[in-house]
């Protein structure tokens, strides 16, 4: 049941649904997307990584945000675990923040605060807020609903699969569409262009490096640009595991107040 | 009596031995942060002193260390965390306050241990605690320092066992703390003895209980999720953290007396948001029919909330939180004519908001508290700034008011105050 998933999930590109299929070399629209989906969100079976991410304003002003993750999945291509605890910066260091990903409902999210041995629960309706302060929002975090958005086949190359996403709500979302582009060989998404209701370009989501870690195909540097204000955060991700056999337990409240050490080394 | 208090010190210093003898060679790194507040009081009473009511200094330092060969199988780690203070609201005078020094480790897999000095939280409540009868620095609270000090650290040892059928938390308390209470050297309250408001006229005599065992605290909770939803069972055998209850009326004793708590909560999605329920029954051990008019009476307390996230990083809370004398009539049949009395129900709503702009380094929140059985209410704005992921400026201000002077908010009505925070973590 537990299957493979990857560790770009971490941060990567949307997921894409499948409610409109075209062909491409015997496979559908949907098949592609479901496909990209699985390789950027759900390699391995379990995954962690340290990551650090530098944000810069549009003054250029830098915030650095250091963190290790542990993911788990609850289904290939379903739900997930996220468990994240924080190092930097200094106000927020040993928080811990929990994600109980879900399909079509809003997710469970906590934050513990260790200062006032807190477990706080947190409303999560808006997926599109920042994440962290950063240029990513939650959803490019813990992956973007299968089925809110129909997909197109516009155009393909040698390479690429370019895939035309448009939401069929859009009540909660600040974009009119977007594009993403698919690699061919491995069908990792590799870049994502927003656009608003002006058709005009306001952010790109873009894998700066991948590399092949334990067979899966992940993404290791990433970044997201606010085409409106300038500013910008690069994403990298360290000691990339997968399939190491995490406990379904660190993804409890236990954990929270007492991090999984073998995992977590608090500096 | 001697051997007693020899255990207890022995018991609180437990994780120094640990962390003298484990230490080696390799330090461990330390952060922490320094701040400076500064609170501008409005109005006048008879505190120390009239035109601020928080002015100090604070440097805090922790350091967490995991011994190499102590324990180490069973994940065991040693933590520390202490403020230095120079508090010129007392003309400079420094003080160092522990916050925690604790050794942790995990026996075996279903079970953690806690010991040492540690802050201990748990319910469902903003800013309102029904089952947590844990020690609150109240005086932190309205004076305007960081939520964090809201918390006071209790000398104890929590077990936690996780079973398969729910997780239990079982704390003992061999050291007494009670919540930090306006005294009328910094913050003016509603003194009976002094029939009204007071400052440094305040003489009372606050008893604690002697250290021995049968004044051991006791705190269980019992919790478990059903899918998204968590639920919890709680029981608190101690005392009142707030010295209700009159020892020896003519020389201005009070004490804290003795209750149980037994109580309930839920926590889950509602409404697209997030609801929680919590209830409690406070048993006032010492006066269980409610006749002694020199002790609390017994409790029942309930609260009711909801968090909701607006989008574009914009969130509300509502609490609505009950209370109500359980012996009233018995109360009300045996007070004297000159003995304030309160009412048999008290009705608290609570109002919480709060917005991030500029990439989130910018927080604005209201919080309000009001009561319209009390005619009080309290008014908490907040405004911050992350001017650097090191550096945090914070502007806030305490508001409570209410028409009357004995009332929970009402009587701390002559401390309004405006504070600055600048604060440097590292």
């Amino acid at each position: 049941m537990l299957k493979k998933f990857c560790l770009s999930w971490v941060f990567s590109f949307v997921l894409l649904g499948v409610s409109f299929s075209g062909y491409s070399a015997g496979l559908t629209v949907s098949q592609i997307v479901d496909k990209a989906n699985k390789v950027a969100y759900y390699a391995g079976q379990d995954g962690m990584a340290d990551v650090h991410m530098v944000i810069t304003d549009s003054q250029g002003r830098k915030r650095e945000r250091e963190f290790t993750i542990l993911r788990k999945d609850v289904q290939d291509g379903g739900e997930q675990k996220f468990y994240v605890y924080f190092y930097k910066p200094e106000d927020v260091r040993d928080m811990v923040y929990m994600v109980w990903k879900h399909l079509g409902r809003d997710d469970d999210r906590w934050l513990y605060l260790p200062a006032l041995d807190l477990v706080r629960r947190i409303a999560a309706s808006d997926k599109r807020s920042s994440f962290v302060g950063s240029h990513f929002v939650y959803e490019d975090v813990s992956g973007r609903g299968i089925d809110e958005d129909t997909h197109e086949l516009v155009s393909q190359d040698d390479k690429y699969y370019k895939i035309k996403n448009v939401p069929k709500s859009k009540k909660y979302v600040e974009f009119a569409y977007y594009y993403i582009w698919i690699r061919k060989d491995n069908f990792m998404p590799v870049k994502a262009e927003y656009y608003d209701s002006q058709g005009k370009k306001y952010r790109v989501i873009e894998a700066l490096k991948v590399e092949n870690i334990q067979g899966y195909p992940t993404i290791t540097e990433m970044k997201a640009s606010d085409l409106n204000t300038g500013g910008n955060t690069v994403i990298t991700y360290n000691k990339i595991q997968y399939d190491i056999n995490l406990d379904d337990n660190i993804f409890t409240e236990r954990f929270l107040r007492k991090p999984p050490l073998k995992w977590i080394k608090r500096k | 009596m001697k051997k007693a208090v020899f255990f207890i010190v022995g018991f609180c210093f437990f994780p120094v031995y640990v962390f003298a003898f484990s230490i080696g060679k390799d330090l461990p790194a330390i952060h922490g942060f320094w701040e400076t507040d500064y609170g501008y009081k409005i109005g006048h009473d008879t505190t120390k002193r009239d035109d601020y009511n928080l002015m100090e200094q604070r440097l805090q330092l922790k350091a967490r260390y995991y011994p190499k060969e102590f324990l180490a199988d069973w994940n065991s780690e040693f933590f520390f965390r202490g403020d230095w203070t120079v508090d010129e609201y007392f003309s400079g005078k420094t003080d160092f306050d522990l916050r925690e020094m604790y050794f942790s480790f995990t026996p075996n897999s279903l079970m953690d241990v806690k010991l040492g000095r540690q802050i201990l939280t748990w319910g469902t409540g903003d800013y309102l605690f029904i089952n947590d009868m844990f020690p609150k620095d109240y005086v932190s609270f309205f004076a305007g320092r960081d939520d964090e000090y809201l918390k006071q650290p209790s000398d104890a040892v929590r077990f936690s066992f996780f079973p398969k059928f729910a997780s239990i938390d079982f704390v003992i308390i061999p050291v007494f703390e009670p919540d930090t209470l306006p005294k009328g050297d910094r913050l003016s309250f509603f003194d009976p003895f002094q029939r009204g408001i007071a400052g440094t006229n305040s003489d009372r005599d606050l008893l604690e209980r002697p250290h021995q065992a049968s004044n051991n605290e006791y705190a269980l909770r019992i919790y478990r999720n059903f899918g998204s939803n968590e639920a919890a069972l709680y029981y608190f055998h101690g005392f009142d953290k707030n010295p209700c209850s009159y020892k020896d009326e003519l020389n201005r004793q009070l004490y804290y007396e003795r209750v149980d708590v037994y109580g309930a909560s839920i926590r889950g999605p509602f409404c697209s948001g997030i609801g929680n329920i919590e209830v409690g029954y406070v048993n006032s051990r010492e006066d269980p029919d409610g006749k002694n008019r020199l002790i609390a009476n017994s409790m029942f307390k309930a609260l009711a909330g909801y968090t909701k996230d607006l989008g574009n990083d914009l969130k509300v809370g509502f609490q609505y939180y009950y209370e109500q004398k359980l012996d009233y009539d018995n109360y009300r049949d045996n007070l004297l004519p000159t003995d304030y009395f309160w009412d048999e129900y008290r009705h608290l709503v609570t109002n919480r908001i709060t917005k991030l702009f500029k990439n989130q380094t910018v927080l604005v929140s209201l919080f309000t508290f009001y009561s319209p059985s009390d005619k009080d209410g309290y008014f908490r704005p907040m405004v911050s700034y992350d001017v650097t992921d090191q550096l945090k400026l914070t502007l806030g201000a305490n508001v409570p008011w209410g028409e009357d002077y004995i009332t929970e908010f009402g009587q701390m009505k002559r401390n309004k105050n405006v504070y600055v925070r600048i604060r440097y973590s590292f």
